[in-house]
């Protein structure tokens, strides 16, 4: 008869690295000196001293989430290799550790949304806020029919000077952040017009309905998508905002930085 | 206790009477008590104790902080039946012995519920300010919360003990010493930052300029990039300058058009 402990044995058999989950520090003295794999700790704060260390920029609350960010900031630092076999022991129902799992690094699989949340000037929760709102918004639409909009987060002096107002601005004078309550609603009224959300590094919602004309010379975005994509690409190339679109034609929420797409998200799946 | 009982002269009567206040005022202290604790639930009460060191202290003797005061009410009122009975069968030895007593009752009471939420504020108080800290991880500022929550305590024993008249002129000097130097170290210590709010709340009310706009504060000159309460984020050439908003006042701003 085989103890429970034995029929785990083959899911962490062989692999090249573990990664862990905020261990508490007990259980990282434990697992430091473990044969035979490198570890790499995964957390918001490395509390426990580790010595290869991956931070979060926000507690997700999806398992399946973190470790996907786990494995692209790795990925992103150097601590793993494409191809690796990973072992992965994470907290699912408590604050310990209580699960373990098995991944393969597949580095075509690299979206680039480590980089996106981590080394971005504005600040990783704005972005995860904005993020939430354009799926919302793409899995409802407005009044059932699909709506496109346009996000451009940080370095917001700079992208005001690169874009004109297309009407009265509804933000003018407010204080309003995204990831307040009732913003949402606001948000979503005003994506019926055209025109891009500008918001602040620290998710100040600056304006709305702004035409953004950066110089688009150079900017390489994959054929097929349309104006809105252009202006997103072209505006993060001249500034070192990151641009959030929600595609009206395919309902595909689409994050670009420096000029180049880094991210596609389907709503639907989330 | 000057109760006319001309009507009812006769001892017995006086017993049966005693008895029928004694059943009356347990009944009323029951029911008291029951919509004391009704009421307590109605208004979130047992949710707002909800892990202060009183609602533990109740946990451990197996019961809760609102079953606690319900029940205490309803013993306060089982005391003063009791009380009331024994005057009317005249059954008291000597006069003397109860009034002081009965007439001490309210300030005590008052004292223990003087007490009782004095502690129950400070443990929130303490809840409060060491949630709001918790993301700020320096090790020292645990001290915070437990000066927040002895403060409310020392106030509220200074309450209470007045109130049951105990002499506390050298506590309350204490707590004027106290409250003085508190006043006067935020004072200095957080000039600055009182006037750069001051002017922060000025600018985020009025908005002389916003992101986006070209402004020179002082000698630094660039795009505002962000305006909170305290300070202004001044950016040019890749240089972003945080400028305490007092300076903002202090120099003039100037903002610039092409």
């Amino acid at each position: 008869m085989a103890r429970p402990p034995e029929l785990l044995e083959d899911v962490l058999d062989g692999i090249d690295t573990l990664l862990v989950f905020s261990p508490s520090g007990a259980y990282y003295d434990r697992v430091k000196d473990v044969e035979g794999a490198d570890v790499v700790v995964v957390a918001t704060e490395n509390s426990v001293g580790a010595e290869t260390f991956v931070e979060l920029p926000l507690a997700f609350d999806d398992v399946k989430e973190r470790i996907r960010f786990g494995i692209e900031g790795a990925l992103t630092e150097g601590a793993i290799e494409d191809g690796d076999e990973l072992g992965c022991a994470a907290p699912l129902f408590g604050d310990d550790i209580d699960m373990v799992a098995r991944t393969k690094v597949d580095e075509s699989r690299h979206s680039g949304i480590y980089d996106l949340f981590a080394n971005s000037r504005a600040e990783p929760g704005v972005i995860r806020d904005v993020f939430e709102v354009a799926i919302e918004l793409g899995q409802k639409g407005q009044k059932g029919k699909p709506v496109g909009a346009l996000f451009v987060v940080g370095d917001a002096g700079k992208v005001m000077n690169k874009s004109r107002p297309l009407s009265y601005n509804p933000f003018e004078k407010s204080h309003v952040h995204v990831g307040d309550p009732i913003v949402n609603v606001m948000l979503k009224e005003f994506s019926r017009l055209d025109g891009a959300f500008v918001i602040s590094d620290s998710g100040k919602i600056v304006s709305a309905y702004r035409y953004l004309e950066p110089s688009a010379e150079g900017t390489d975005i994959p054929k097929g998508l349309g104006a809105r994509h252009m202006a997103a690409g072209a505006i993060t190339r001249d500034t070192t905002a990151v641009a959030i679109v929600l595609s009206e034609s395919d309902g595909l929420v689409r994050a670009f930085k420096g000029g180049e797409l880094v991210l596609e998200l389907d709503p639907e799946e989330y | 206790m000057q109760v006319d009982f001309s009507p009812v002269l006769d001892p017995d009567f006086r017993y049966v009477l005693a008895v029928a206040v004694l059943f009356a005022g347990l009944a009323l202290g029951y029911l008291i008590g029951r919509v004391n604790e009704r009421l307590l639930l109605a208004l979130d009460v047992d949710k707002a104790v909800e892990g202060t060191s009183i609602e533990r202290m109740a946990h451990d003797i197996g019961a809760s902080t609102v079953s606690l005061v319900a029940r205490l009410t309803s013993w306060i009122i089982y005391a003063f039946a009791v009380l009331v009975a024994l005057e009317v069968a005249r059954l008291t030895v000597q006069d003397a012995v109860w009034y002081p007593i009965v007439g001490f009752l309210p300030s005590v009471v008052i004292a223990v519920a003087v007490l009782f939420f004095g502690v129950l504020a400070g443990d929130k108080a303490e809840l409060f300010v060491s949630e709001r800290l918790r993301s700020v991880k320096v090790p020292e500022m645990s001290v915070l919360p437990k000066a927040v929550k002895y403060s409310v305590l020392f106030v509220a024993a200074l309450v209470a003990l007045s109130q049951v008249g105990v002499a506390i002129d050298a506590l309350l000097v204490l707590l004027a010493a106290y409250v003085g130097a508190l006043i006067i170290f935020t004072a200095v210590a957080t000039h600055q930052l009182l006037t750069s709010a001051a002017s922060g709340a000025y600018l985020l009310l009025r908005q002389p300029y916003g992101i986006g706009d070209r402004v020179a504060i002082g000698e630094h000159e660039g795009i505002v990039q962000e305006v909170n309460v305290f300070v202004t984020r001044v950016e040019d050439d890749g240089r972003e300058y945080v400028l305490p908003n007092h300076l903002v006042f202090k120099r003039g701003v100037v903002v610039v058009r092409e």
